[in-house]
């Protein structure tokens, strides 16, 4: 059983990270948003490992569920501001953001 | 050693995020990657997760996905990365490298499993019973995600006498 989730932490944590990677390294927004969906799947694997560890898998299903909610909502808004920034730049550019500051 | 396939596919889908230059393969490479997490959910029992992993994250966000790319399909989509894109390979091991430590500090610093042991009950009773409280967390962020889209999408009058 220890195998498995230390199989699940390692992935997890090496998920995030690739995901931390997206982020950093690509300035166009629909990239950033891929990093942070890819950032979201490593956080899913480490909360299977702690259920697993625990064996209380119906705890976990329940955080993840919450977890997949808050995922799909900042998803969408960020979507909504990926499109309303392309109208008004006409590019994805995510240094363009900075003109927005008041 | 099946779930280490399982989790080996996924992780390579999700590397190919990186290398793909077209946006609607990389959304189809995340949808992928969430679809064998849904299986590995699966195979833990986790059914609802995985049921929800399934539907929302490899459909509803994919949809959402491809709508905003063919939205601002006009836009200059292929604006430059930061680093080089055959970085990604060497940046891969960098991460392999830190997980492994990150992953034996833990081990070694983990509680033992029995220390808080409850005994086993069933998804409905901890969602309704014992996580109540989650479901006003849920309720909220589903309304504030409304409310967001809407006034990101918001019209004014003169917005709409322009157009």
């Amino acid at each position: 059983m220890l195998d498995e989730v230390v199989l699940l932490l390692f992935f997890g944590f090496l998920i995030f990270m690739l995901g931390a990677y997206l982020l950093f390294s690509y300035r166009n927004m629909l990239r950033l948003i891929l990093g942070v969906e890819t950032m979201a799947k490593g956080i899913t694997l480490v909360l299977l490992a702690a259920g697993v560890y625990r064996d209380n898998i119906s705890l976990v299903q329940t955080l993840i569920v919450t977890f997949i909610i808050v995922e799909t909502i900042l998803a969408a808004i960020m979507l909504g501001i990926v499109v309303i920034s392309q109208r008004i730049y006409g590019s994805l550019d995510v240094r363009l953001q900075s003109k927005l500051r008041g | 050693m099946l779930t280490g396939i399982f989790l080996t596919l996924m992780l390579v889908f999700i590397l190919l995020i990186c290398f793909f230059r077209d946006l609607l393969y990389a959304a189809v490479s995340l949808a992928i990657g969430s679809i064998i997490l849904s299986i590995i959910l699966f195979r833990y029992a986790a059914h609802t997760a995985a049921v929800f992993e399934l539907s929302v994250c490899a459909g509803l966000i994919t949809v959402l996905f491809v709508s905003t790319v063919s939205l601002t399909k006009n836009s200059d989509q292929k604006v430059e990365a930061r680093l080089p894109r055959y970085f990604a390979p060497f940046f891969l091991l960098l991460f392999a490298g830190l997980s492994f430590l990150l992953v034996n500090w833990l081990t070694g610093h983990m509680a033992p499993a029995t220390l808080t042991f409850d005994p086993p009950v069933g998804f409905r009773e901890t969602f309704w019973g014992t996580r109540t409280t989650d479901l006003l967390g849920q309720i909220s962020l589903i309304l504030a995600g409304v409310f967001g889209i809407l006034a990101i999408f918001r019209e004014t009058r003169e917005g709409r006498k322009h157009a």
